[in-house]
């Protein structure tokens, strides 16, 4: 038998999670007031000690590699060591990752996460998209997993034991069968109670979709989970590609006839990369 | 000896490596530095990219693989991504490219 559960009640169960990182929100928010991002970058960057000492850290790691002797304790220094744009995807990318640790979610979901963040980013390149938003939604698209896994356990189990005894059951009406929910729904209300921009909420929804609703966020998520499994970027025995959007591709500009070995080897350079950066 | 495509995260990348594809590296969509494919990369250059936020790099070697270990690199290559697409309907077209494209990457 199915939970039953109600939207309302999802969104309460979320209390058993770590608090979402508010910066998340602030910075996607900075994001389109190129004047006012790197006074409010830094201030938002300096409320938090953890991820303070994570970009001073990297700052300090590239002044050694570029052999400038300075050593590194200011964050206006640090930005203009490593770039804004890095800055802003390292606070993404840790705040998210402390998020993931705290919620006791096993390392190979967030290996995923960070394949599939990387994937969005590029393909949101390709597709003249934010790059930063793409980020965000590969990182966050299969929350509504970590939210099964903490506040059902057991049922989250149930959900890997039906997987792996019927090998053609799809993870969508698995979840169903175990929640009477599956995780994109859920990942949905999550995005939505912590006040996430709309089309994050979106790219989580419709991620798994057949024909996901035409937006370049929705569709570089989709395609980019596809591709990081594909590429077997986190090297999970499940790693499975089931159906790929037609016209998702088409809206990034994916031409087939391309070369297409440069994007892969990009994405699977910059998974390894920030894999290492952000854990 | 034939020669190979690797992309490596910039950790990873050393002086004397040959660049298998152009490095150019922009920033707000402008280019700010750019080396050819067929550059060896000196410690200089590493130093440079590290400056301007580099994150990986293409770079060619020498494969010392035999034939018989390409090609049964290649059917273990394709024997796992059978498994990932065991799913997946090979008949439409756009996985059917993908996997190809996967496959032709993981052959290089």
């Amino acid at each position: 038998m199915p939970l039953h559960l109600s939207e309302s009640e999802i969104v309460d169960r979320a209390s058993l999670l770590p608090a979402f990182p508010s910066v998340v929100n602030d910075i996607l928010q900075t994001l389109d007031d190129d004047n006012a991002t790197l006074g409010a970058l830094i201030h938002l960057v300096e409320r938090d000690p953890v991820i303070t000492a994570r970009v001073l850290s990297i700052a300090n790691a590239a002044a050694m590699a570029s052999r400038s002797q300075r050593d590194v304790r200011d964050m206006q220094v640090a930005v203009s060591l490593i770039g804004l744009s890095k800055v802003r995807e390292t606070v993404l990318g840790v705040s998210l990752a402390n998020f993931s640790s705290e919620s006791r979610m096993g390392r190979h979901f967030w290996d995923h996460s960070v394949a599939v963040g990387v994937a969005a980013q590029e393909l949101a390149r390709l597709g003249r998209v934010s790059t930063d938003y793409a980020l965000v939604c590969g990182l966050l698209h299969d929350i509504g997993q970590l939210w099964m896994a903490r506040c059902y356990p057991l049922e989250f189990q149930m959900v890997r034991l039906s997987l792996s005894l019927e090998p053609t059951l799809d993870i969508l009406e698995a979840e169903r069968r175990h929640f009477g929910i599956d995780h994109c729904a859920i990942g949905r209300l999550l995005a939505t109670a912590w006040h996430l921009p709309t089309s994050v909420v979106a790219a989580i929804q419709h991620h798994h979709d057949v024909h996901p609703p035409a937006d370049k966020l929705v569709a570089a998520t989709h395609v980019g989970e596809v591709m990081a499994n594909a590429l077997d970027l986190s090297r999970q025995d499940e790693a499975r590609v089931v159906n790929l959007s037609e016209s998702a591709c088409d809206l990034l500009g994916i031409d087939w006839n391309d070369d297409l070995n440069y994007l892969f080897g990009k994405i699977e350079a910059r998974a390894r990369y920030l894999t290492r950066i952000f854990s | 000896m034939r020669q190979h495509l690797r992309y490596l995260p910039l950790s990873e990348v050393v002086e004397g490596m040959v660049l298998g594809a152009p490095l150019t590296i922009a920033e707000h969509g402008v280019t700010n530095f750019a080396l050819p494919a067929g550059h060896v990369l000196t410690d200089s250059n590493l130093r440079q990219i590290v400056q301007r936020h580099g994150e990986f790099a293409c770079i060619t070697e020498d494969d010392p693989r035999s034939d018989e270990m390409r090609a049964a690199e290649r059917v273990h290559c394709q024997s796992r991504l059978d498994t990932i697409f065991s799913r997946a309907d090979r008949s439409k077209p756009a996985i059917a490219r993908l996997y190809a494209a996967v496959l032709e990457y993981r052959s290089l």
